[in-house]
C-alpha cells in the first residue's frame, strides 16, 4: 500500500510537545505553563490528548449509564474484552508503519484459534489417546498455534516482500483463502468444549479456578511494574549523560515515575476491587472449608490473564519498536523505503519479519479468544481485522507510512471497546453502534491530521 | 530470482485452481446453453421409460451441512422413486444461479430443486422454468414466486419451541433476547415465535426484558459481550437467556459461567450443534431445537418424484398454503423441528446425529440418563 507520499505529511516522529499548543492562538497562551510544563516533562501530547479523549468517553459513559460503567466489575470485563484487539493492534502498528496493510488478521485468527483449538480437543486427547485436560495440553496448543502463526504471516510476507505483490492484495487473499480453510476442514463444526488451563488464558471460570492473577499476584505485579519504571527512568538519565544529552529536570523525572506508579498501582487497585462473583465464592469457600462472613466472602479477583498477556506484548513490542534494529528499521523503511534501501537496510526481509510477527500475535489473540468463550467456532474473529485497524489508526498511526506508536494502538484499541460495550450497556442497538463507531473512527483520524498538518 | 517465483507462483495456482474447480458433485457444467429449454421437454415428455430427471442448484456447496446431510437424503429419496439425480453449484454468486437452473433444465430436468442465494435474483429463471413445464421446488429458503413449492423447517415454530423451553422453566423475572444478525429475516421470525409465547407475560409485567439486542454475523463472542454488558447493567439480575441459536448459546453460556450461573438461567438455541447438545447434557443450556436436514432433503426428494408425475404443486401431499412475507400465498411443506431438552437427548443418539462420546463429554456420571 505505499501510496503516494502526501505533500503535508511528516515523515518522522519529532516531538511536538512544546509547539503544538502554540498555534491556538490565545488558548495556548493561557495554557502557557501546562506547556512548559508538558515540555520539561517530554511527554508526547498526541498520547495525552488520547487518554483525556478517553477519560471524557468514561466519564460520560458512567454519568448517563449512572455509575455502571466505572464500576471495578465493568472495568475489569472491558479490560478482558479490549485485551485481543490490542494484542494485534500491536502488530498492525508494524505493519501500517512500514507502509503496508494487513487485512486476513481476522480470517486468520479463525483459523489459528480453530488449529489450536483441534489441537487440544481432538489430536491430543484422541488421536494421539493421551485424554483430556493434561497439565501440558495448553503449553502445546499455544505453542503450535504462535508458530504457524508466524510460519503464515511469513508466508503472507514473503508473496509480499519478494514477490512484490501489493499486501493489500496478498492479505484480501489471505482472508479469503483462511476462511475459506476453516470450513474445509472445521466442516462449520463448533470445537468445545476446550481444555481447562488453556481457558484460564481467556479470563474464564471453571469451577472455583478463575483466569486471574489473584490479589497478592496483582499487587506483586503493579510493585513490579513500578519499580521497572523507575529503573528505566535512572537509567536513561544516566545514558543522556553519557552521550551528552540535556537530562530533565529531577522533579519532572520524580512526577514522571510517580505518575507511572499511580497508574500501575491504580490499575491492580482497581481489578482487585473487583470481588469473585458470589456463586463462585460460595463455592471456593466450600471447597477451602471458609464459612462466609456475614457480609458475604469477597475475594479480589485480580488482573486478568489476557491483560497480563496484553502488558507482556506491549512491553516487548515496544521493545522491539524503539529500541532493537529491526525496529528502527520498520520505521526507516515507512519514512521512506528508497532511502532505507540505499542506506543499506535489507528492507525485503524486514518487511517478511513484520508480517510473521504480525501472525503470531494473531496466533495469541486467537488463544485469548478461543479460550474466553471456551470454544472455537467457524465464524471467529469475522470483522475483526477492522477493529484492528481502527484501533491502530484511532491510536495515532499514519497510512503515509513511518509513524505510529504501539501505547496509542493500544488506546485506540480501549477506546474503540469502552465506545461499543459503553453502548451496549446502556441498550443501544447494533446498528446505531456501528454508526457512531465509524464516525468516530472518521473524526479521530480526521483531527488527528488536522493537528498533524498545523503543527510541522 | 523474484520474478522467477512470481511466474512459478502464478503457475501452481493455475492448476490449483483448475483442479479445485471440477469436483462438487460429479456433474460437470455443460458449456453454455444456447438449446432452447422447450426443446427438452418436448423430447422428454412422449416416452415414459427413461427416469425422470431431477436436479439441484445448490447456492454453496463448501458450506458442511449440504453435502453431508441434505444431499445424501435428497439422493435417496430420488433414487427410491426410480429417478435421477443432476446437480451444480453456484459458490454464493446469484448470477451463476440463474444460468445453472437453465443449465439443469437443458440437461433434461422435468423437476428442479433451488436452494436460493438470493430469493428475489432468482425469480426470473425461475419464472422461466415454469413456464416450461418445469416444476421448481423452493428448498430451505423461500423463493417469491406463487407457483413453485416452499418447503422449509418453519421458523416462527422454531422460535416459538425454543421460548415454551424456557418459559416452562422461568415463567416470570427479567429476560435477555439475543437475536441473531439484523439483515437476516430469520432473525426476525424467530423473534415472532418468541412472542407467541412471552407477550402476555411480557404485558402483564411478569416478564421484564432487560436487554435485547441483534448480533452481527450470529458471531458468540460478540454475544459474550453483549451477555456480560447485560449481567453488568442489571448486577447480575437475569433470570432467563432467549438466544436465537446454539453458537450465540455458546457465548451466553461463557458469559454465564464466568459469573458462576450457568446451569442456573435456562438458555435456549437452535440447530444441533455438538457443542450445543453436550452443553444440554451438562445442563448448561436448556433447549436446543434440531432441524434435522435429512427430513427435509427426503421431504424434498419425494416430493419432487411427485412432482415428475404430476406437476401441479398443490396436489403434492402434505401442502398447505403459506403467506409469504411479500404477500404472495405459496404452496408449502412446512417441517416440524424437534426441541431436544435434557429430557430426549436419546433422540440425537438413535438418530445417529452424533456420538455417544462428543454427547457426554465431561458429564458427570448419573447426570443424564442418555449418558449412562
Amino acid at each position: 500500500m505505499s501510496g503516494p507520499p502526501i505533500p503535508n505529511a511528516p515523515t518522522a516522529e519529532g516531538r511536538p510537545a512544546g509547539s503544538i499548543a502554540s498555534v491556538f492562538g490565545p488558548i495556548g497562551a493561557a495554557l502557557a505553563p501546562v506547556r512548559r510544563t508538558l515540555s520539561y516533562l517530554e511527554v508526547d501530547t498526541r498520547l495525552l490528548g488520547m487518554v483525556l479523549a478517553l477519560a471524557v468517553i468514561w466519564v460520560s459513559f458512567d454519568l448517563v449509564s449512572g455509575g455502571t460503567f466505572l464500576s471495578p466489575r465493568n472495568l475489569w470485563n472491558l479490560s478482558v474484552q479490549s485485551s485481543s484487539i490490542a494484542i494485534m493492534a500491536t502488530g498492525m502498528v508494524l505493519v501500517i508503519v512500514s507502509r503496508g496493510i494487513d487485512l486476513s488478521v481476522g480470517s486468520m485468527l479463525g483459523f489459528l484459534g480453530y488449529t489450536m483449538a483441534m489441537t487440544q480437543a481432538v489430536w491430543i486427547p484422541q488421536a494421539l489417546g493421551l485424554g483430556f485436560d493434561r497439565p501440558y495440553t495448553w503449553i502445546i496448543a499455544v505453542v503450535v498455534g504462535v508458530a504457524l502463526g508466524a510460519v503464515i504471516g511469513g508466508l503472507q510476507g514473503f508473496v509480499i516482500a519478494y514477490g512484490g505483490v501489493p499486501s493489500f492484495i496478498v492479505t484480501l487473499g489471505g482472508l479469503l483463502v483462511w476462511r475459506g480453510l476453516i470450513f474445509r476442514y472445521a466442516q462449520g463444526q463448533t470445537i468445545a468444549p476446550l481444555d481447562q488451563n488453556f481457558q484460564m488464558l481467556g479470563g474464564g471460570t471453571v469451577g472455583t479456578r478463575v483466569g486471574a492473577l489473584g490479589e497478592w499476584a496483582s499487587w506483586i505485579l503493579g510493585a513490579v511494574i513500578c519499580v521497572a519504571i523507575v529503573y528505566t527512568l535512572i537509567t536513561g538519565r544516566r545514558r543522556r549523560r553519557r552521550y551528552g544529552f540535556p537530562n530533565r529536570p529531577l522533579w519532572a523525572e520524580a512526577m514522571l515515575g510517580l505518575a507511572g506508579c499511580a497508574v500501575a498501582l491504580g490499575v491492580m487497585w482497581v481489578a482487585n476491587s473487583y470481588p469473585l462473583p458470589i456463586n463462585v465464592a460460595l463455592q471456593y469457600g466450600q471447597e477451602h472449608g471458609i464459612t462466609p462472613p456475614p457480609g458475604g466472602l469477597i475475594i479480589p479477583t485480580g488482573l486478568a490473564f489476557p491483560v497480563v498477556i496484553m502488558l507482556g506484548v506491549t512491553v516487548v513490542m515496544t521493545f522491539i519498536a524503539s529500541r532493537r534494529r529491526f525496529g528502527r528499521y520498520v520505521y526507516a523503511i515507512g519514512g521512506n523505503p528508497e532511502a532505507a534501501a540505499l542506506a543499506g537496510i535489507n528492507v525485503r526481509r524486514t518487511l517478511m519479519l513484520t508480517f510473521s510477527l504480525m501472525g503470531a500475535l494473531v496466533a495469541l489473540s486467537a488463544a485469548v479468544q478461543t479460550a474466553r468463550l471456551d470454544a472455537a467456532v467457524t465464524n471467529l474473529g469475522v470483522q475483526n481485522e477492522l477493529d484492528v485497524i481502527s484501533a491502530a489508526v484511532i491510536g495515532g498511526t499514519s497510512f503515509a507510512g513511518g509513524i505510529g506508536t504501539i501505547p496509542g494502538a493500544i488506546l485506540g484499541a480501549v477506546v474503540m471497546q469502552s465506545l461499543r460495550s459503553g453502548m451496549v450497556l446502556l441498550l443501544v442497538d447494533s446498528p446505531t453502534q456501528d454508526i457512531v463507531v465509524g464516525i468516530v473512527l472518521v473524526a479521530a483520524v480526521g483531527l488527528d491530521t488536522a493537528l498533524r498538518r498545523r503543527t510541522t | 530470482m523474484s520474478r522467477r517465483f512470481v511466474v512459478l507462483a502464478a503457475t501452481l495456482m493455475l492448476i490449483v485452481s483448475a483442479c479445485g474447480g471440477t469436483g462438487t458433485s460429479g456433474t460437470t457444467t455443460a458449456p453454455a446453453a444456447t438449446t432452447a429449454p422447450v426443446a427438452v421437454a418436448t423430447t422428454a415428455a412422449p416416452t415414459a421409460a427413461p427416469p425422470c430427471t431431477v436436479g439441484v442448484s445448490w447456492n454453496n456447496y463448501q458450506e458442511e451441512r449440504w453435502a453431508k446431510w441434505d444431499e445424501p437424503a435428497i439422493k435417496a429419496a430420488i433414487a427410491a422413486g426410480g429417478g435421477k439425480y443432476i446437480s451444480n453449484d453456484a459458490k454464493s454468486s446469484a448470477e451463476t444461479q440463474a444460468s445453472n437452473v437453465d443449465n439443469l433444465i437443458s440437461q433434461g430436468a422435468k423437476v428442479v430443486i433451488v436452494l436460493a442465494q438470493d430469493g428475489t435474483a432468482i425469480k426470473p429463471s425461475v419464472a422461466k422454468a415454469i413456464q416450461n413445464g418445469v416444476a421448481v421446488i423452493a428448498y430451505d429458503r423461500l423463493i417469491e414466486d406463487p407457483k413453485a413449492l416452499y418447503i422449509t423447517f418453519d421458523n416462527v415454530l422454531v422460535g416459538k419451541l425454543e421460548a415454551q423451553s424456557v418459559f416452562a422453566a422461568k415463567a416470570s423475572g427479567n429476560y435477555v433476547i439475543i437475536k441473531g444478525n439484523k439483515a437476516d429475516a430469520n432473525a426476525d421470525f424467530l423473534r415472532g415465535g418468541y412472542d407467541q409465547v412471552i407477550k402476555a407475560a411480557v404485558t402483564s409485567g411478569a416478564i421484564k426484558i432487560v436487554g435485547e439486542t441483534y448480533t452481527d454475523n450470529w458471531d458468540p463472542a460478540k454475544a459474550q459481550t453483549e451477555m456480560e454488558q447485560f449481567l453488568t447493567a442489571n448486577s447480575n439480575k437475569v433470570d432467563a437467556v432467549l438466544s436465537e441459536n446454539d453458537g450465540m448459546a455458546g457465548g451466553v453460556v461463557a458469559a454465564l459461567t464466568a459469573q458462576g450461573l450457568a446451569g442456573k438461567v435456562p438458555v435456549s438455541g437452535q440447530d444441533g450443534d455438538k457443542a450445543a447438545l453436550n452443553r444440554i447434557a451438562l445442563g448448561t443450556q436448556t433447549v436446543d431445537v434440531w432441524k434435522d436436514s435429512r427430513a427435509l432433503g427426503k421431504s424434498a426428494g419425494e416430493a419432487a418424484m411427485q412432482l415428475c408425475k404430476n406437476s401441479d404443486i398443490t396436489k403434492v401431499t402434505g401442502t398447505a398454503p403459506f403467506t409469504t412475507p411479500g404477500g404472495n400465498t405459496v404452496s408449502s411443506i412446512l417441517l416440524q423441528p424437534d426441541p431436544i431438552t435434557s429430557a430426549n437427548l436419546k433422540d440425537v443418539l438413535d438418530a445417529g446425529w452424533i456420538t455417544k462420546a462428543d454427547l457426554c463429554q465431561g458429564v458427570a456420571a448419573g447426570k443424564n440418563a442418555s449418558c449412562n
